[in-house]
């Protein structure tokens, strides 16, 4: 059983949860088939052979190896943009110990690209290095927005509450991104990237901008992980075990803006892979942050992997923003939080 | 004077989805009297009152009024006869007072139609039993607790019906309301003879306002009658398990519960 | 005497009342009175001014060369198809605010007219069907996703968060599908994927509108018909059913007329957002409540929808589409209205 409210989400002691080697091994066999299989698929499809002569024998057919080498880096790039939405989404949850804060349920994707579609179109701006520093800010902004609005009133922030700020502010800013779009033709090009995120894109020199801001965020993900687990106690509890909890919660959220924020700089919004990776790992290994977000690190990665695939596959000869099909696949389990949920924890 | 009827629930069973809740409960609502549905939190007397109202379908048994049963009637005929007050009724925010009560004509107006004579005279004159007639034009928000349960209570008043069914009117009052409205829906049984069936809370209450009593345990009629006869402090043992003497109450003559408990107890 | 303190009860509350139905056909009147004004100005705005002489003799059936092709195949189809679709739009997201007793429960946020949208988007643009087919569809559609939201938020205690969450779930996974069925049609056009999106007038024609006029002259009296009872449904269901109303048959005959209504104007104009969310408060607060509000509301939507449209043309150096004004004019209310809410602790 998912653990759906924060009540439960007791942190089990020392012990390494029951089933965690199974589920590490299993999903670590899932990472290694879906790098093959986003190698190998695309609007030409390649056998398992021709994907490895592809990779460690250039020489034999030179154009199943250029094939592959243009897909290495988009592979790499949607494992590493997953990893950072999965534990952006992990950390989100946590801070506001509710299972139902992802980046793109809580509008913190759109404002991202708001701000970087606004740099674009009125400061001029060029280079990864300042969508992302704008996307951050822009993430960061509508994080604390949607919270503060989502926290007032009796019983703090609900997910109901949450999930209300969070679309009529996302519903505001994509209004406001069409409306910066539409009278310029030149990033017009660009206009479904910025609306529906796509890893299709990306470059080798993203990868190397992005990297330094995932490996920041991961670490301080890894790094509160235990502290966030007392968080899971409620904030007295938490007081009590030693948290400084007002400095826990800044850290751990800048972490997580940061991480969606850079993602969303390169990649455009990208809605639901940390909800479906949390909720997944949940489900399998239970709670414990310490281990629940390395592997939603993990389920990340192979989700919008795979996402990005099916995309591949289904919008053949073109391509499926990877976007439309994480919203696709994802935003059941939205409903299906929904459906579990007791009334009251609404 | 309201016209006699004849309302019986004969081994009425009658639940929610998946839990039933009145096991078999017969019973004959006398007519213009006061009837309250006395019990222990969870027993079942607001289902019993809800089925009884045919907002709920019982799973076995038969409820009629005059020898036909209830669900064979038309909505709006039968609103004309028997009315409910529910627990917790919904305000529409910003409504006006008279607007809201006149929403209780619904049984007695045709489709389209604005209001007639007679229902500004059923609107007035349930302002008037109900003591708020300077409220007419106030918004229902601006009220006090006390004052919307007189309207809640008005609304069902005007709809005119010669039998009303309060689930817990005066739950949320504090005790000056609570006589209050108890004192106003025994004036219109008095002078309208108009047939009350109610679930109280309060069971000195009760005891006192009520022609007739309703026991109900676990979803079963344990004892009916007169609370002269049915209030005695083994009742209370077997409805609420309470340790209790019963005495008579100086003020009405009506039985009067005094609980005993663990602590106070003067040897 | 005791019948002379009645009749000034009576007194007292008919000037009350009195008060409040001024109140109500003067604020009706004005609505109507802006809303044709709006009508003409779709009219009269445009590359070209014709005046107002011309129009009326345009209108007549004459043949003027260049403002008879203006109005007739430009001005006119988007003067209706903002018109009608503003109507129901207006009146459907009132009477699903209404029964449900909560602002946020309209089709917009409940993922029905992306529904529809999405069904009328497979069928224009992969399938290129007439529009009888369309219509039919995308009723269909909208009547699928609100069985759907209902029996994936049925649980033993009805919840209106619940419903809301699963409404929103439900809209994103539908929106996904529109854009990944636009995409599909190879048709890179970005003003299609506008009007499917957000809603959009551009390229409304004459010949794609009997649907919409049609479902709206038939349902609107249906609807006002059932006006009183919708204001029972308002009380809840317990009081509702006690005061004589089959709340079940009520509450369907309700949505059905609502969702027909909804997709029809969907397949015409697309989503246009916020409207259906909009469209009853405003009322609301102009009006106050008391009445059913039912033509009120649905003139108000005739008023966001024009005036956006005309703003969206006219204001600015480029063109919006009307769904992009509306959103940005609707989405800051929508916050408003959560803040409000929820220091009032309705969630």
């Amino acid at each position: 059983m998912a653990n759906l409210t924060a009540s439960q989400d007791k942190p089990q002691g020392t012990q390494v949860p029951k089933r965690f080697a199974i589920v590490l091994i299993v999903g670590l066999i899932a990472l290694g088939v879906c790098v093959l299989v986003s190698l190998a698929f695309g609007s030409r499809a390649m056998g398992l052979k021709e994907v490895l002569d592809g990779l460690f024998r250039p020489e034999v057919d030179s154009y199943s190896a250029s094939v592959v080498q243009k897909r290495i880096g988009r592979t790499v790039f949607s494992l590493l943009a997953g990893g950072a939405l999965g534990v952006s989404g992990a950390l989100m949850q946590a801070v506001t110990r509710n299972p139902i804060a992802d980046p793109s349920i809580l509008g913190v994707n759109t404002g991202a690209t708001l701000f970087v579609v606004g740099g674009i179109a009125f400061l001029n701006i060029g280079s990864a290095n300042e969508y992302i520093v704008l996307a951050c800010i822009g993430a960061a902004i509508t994080a604390i927005f949607v919270f503060g609005v989502g926290s007032l009133g009796r019983g703090g922030a609900t997910p109901i509450k949450l999930v209300l700020a969070g679309a009529a502010t996302s519903a505001a800013l994509s209004s406001l991104i069409s409306a910066i779009m539409i009278p310029r033709a030149q990033v017009m090009d660009q206009l479904r990237f910025w609306q529906v995120g796509s890893v299709g894109a990306a470059t080798w020199d993203d990868i190397a901008v992005f990297s330094p801001f995932l490996i920041v965020g991961i670490l301080i993900a890894f790094v509160t992980a235990p502290a966030l687990n007392a968080l899971a106690l409620g904030d007295e509890a938490a007081t009590g075990l030693g948290v400084r909890t007002g400095v826990l919660r800044l850290v751990a959220s800048a972490a997580g803006v940061v991480l969606c924020g850079a993602v969303t700089a390169l990649a455009g919004p990208i809605g639901f892979v940390g909800l479906l990776a949390t909720h997944l790992v949940r489900l399998l290994i239970g709670p414990d942050q310490r281990y629940l977000i390395p592997m939603s690190a993990l389920a990340g990665a192979v989700v919008l992997t795979v996402s990005d695939v099916i995309g591949r596959i289904l919008g053949s000869p073109g391509e499926l923003e990877v976007g439309i099909v994480t919203a696709f696949v994802g935003a059941p389990i939205l409903i299906l939080l929904a459906m579990r949920s007791k009334v009251r924890s609404l | 004077m309201k016209p006699t009827h004849q309302f019986l629930a004969e081994d009425t069973v009658a639940g929610y989805e998946h839990k039933t809740i009145i096991h078999g409960v017969s019973l004959s609502i006398p007519s213009n009297k006061i009837s309250v549905i006395i019990g222990a939190n969870a027993c079942g007397k607001s289902t019993l009152l809800k089925t009884m109202a045919r907002l709920i379908k019982p799973e076995s048994g038969k409820i009629t009024l005059d020898g036909k049963p209830i669900d064979k009637f038309a909505p709006k005929p039968l609103a004309k006869v028997l009315g409910l007050l529910p627990q917790s009724p919904i305000v529409p925010e910003g409504i006006s007072v008279s607007d809201l009560i006149g929403r209780g004509r619904f049984p007695h107006q045709s489709w389209l139609g604005g209001w007639t004579k007679k229902d500004y005279e059923a609107v007035a004159e349930a302002m008037e039993i109900m003591k708020i007639t300077e409220l007419a034009n106030r918004n229902i928000d601006e009220l006090s607790g006390g004052q919307r349960q007189r309207v809640w209570i008005a609304m069902a008043l005007a709809q005119q019906t010669d039998i009303l069914f309060l689930d817990e009117p005066t739950t949320f009052l504090d005790i000056t309301y609570q006589v209050e409205i108890l004192d106003l829906l025994t004036d219109l049984n008095r002078k309208h003879g108009t047939t009350i069936v109610m679930v109280l809370h309060d069971i000195n209450l009760s005891a006192r306002y009520a022609d007739y009593i309703f026991a109900l345990r676990e979803g079963k009629l344990l004892a009916e009658g007169e609370p002269s006869e049915v209030i005695t402090s083994e009742l209370i043992k077997d409805v609420f398990g309470l340790d209790s003497t019963v005495i008579s109450d100086p003020v009405s003559g009506s039985p009067l519960i005094v609980p005993i408990g663990r602590h106070h107890v003067v040897k | 005497m005791n019948n002379l303190t009645t009749n000034n009860t009576i007194a007292y509350i008919m000037a009350g009342r009195r008060q409040r139905s001024r109140r109500y056909w003067g604020v009706t009147t004005v609505l109507a009175v802006i809303s044709l004004l709006l009508c003409f100005l779709m009219l009269y705005f445009g590359n070209t001014i014709y005046s107002i002489d011309k129009i009326a003799r345009v209108l007549g059936g004459e043949q003027i060369k260049g403002a008879t092709f203006a109005i007739h195949t430009i001005r006119l189809p988007r003067m209706l198809a903002g018109l009608f679709a503003g109507f129901a739009f207006g009146v459907a997201g009132h009477i699903f605010q209404t029964m449900l007793r909560n602002p946020l429960a309209n089709p917009n946020v409940l993922g029905i007219t992306t529904g529809s949208s999405a069904a009328a988007v497979y069928c224009i643009v992969i399938l290129h069907t007439s529009e009888a087919v369309v219509s039919v569809v995308s009723v269909a559609a909208g009547l699928v996703t609100v069985t759907l939201l209902y029996l994936l938020s049925r649980r033993r205690a009805f919840s209106i968060g619940r419903l809301i969450l699963v409404g929103i779930g439900l809209d994103a996974m539908l929106s996904s599908v529109i854009t990944y069925l636009l995409q599909k049609s190879a048709s890179q056009d970005v003003p299609a994927a506008f009007r499917w999106l957000s809603g959009s007038l551009n390229g409304s024609k004459l010949e794609e509108l009997p649907p919409l006029v049609i479902t709206v002259l038939v349902l609107a009296p249906i609807i006002l018909l059932l006006g009183k009872h919708l204001s029972l449904l308002e009380l809840g269901e317990q009081s509702a059913s006690s005061l004589g109303i089959h709340t079940d048959r009520t509450r369907i005959a309700l949505i059905l007329c609502s969702v027909c209504m909804i997709a029809m104007a969907t397949a015409t104009t697309g989503p246009i957002a916020f409207v259906s969310f909009l469209a009853g408060p405003i009322a609301r607060r102009l009006v106050g409540v008391g009445h059913t509000n039912i033509i009120p509301a649905g003139l108000v939507g005739v008023i966001l929808v024009l005036a956006a449209d005309l703003i969206g043309q006219f204001a600015f150096e480029t063109r919006f589409p009307v769904g992009v004004i509306t959103g940005i004019l609707g989405a800051p209310y929508l916050i408003f209205l959560l803040i409000r809410m929820n220091r009032k602790g309705d969630f």
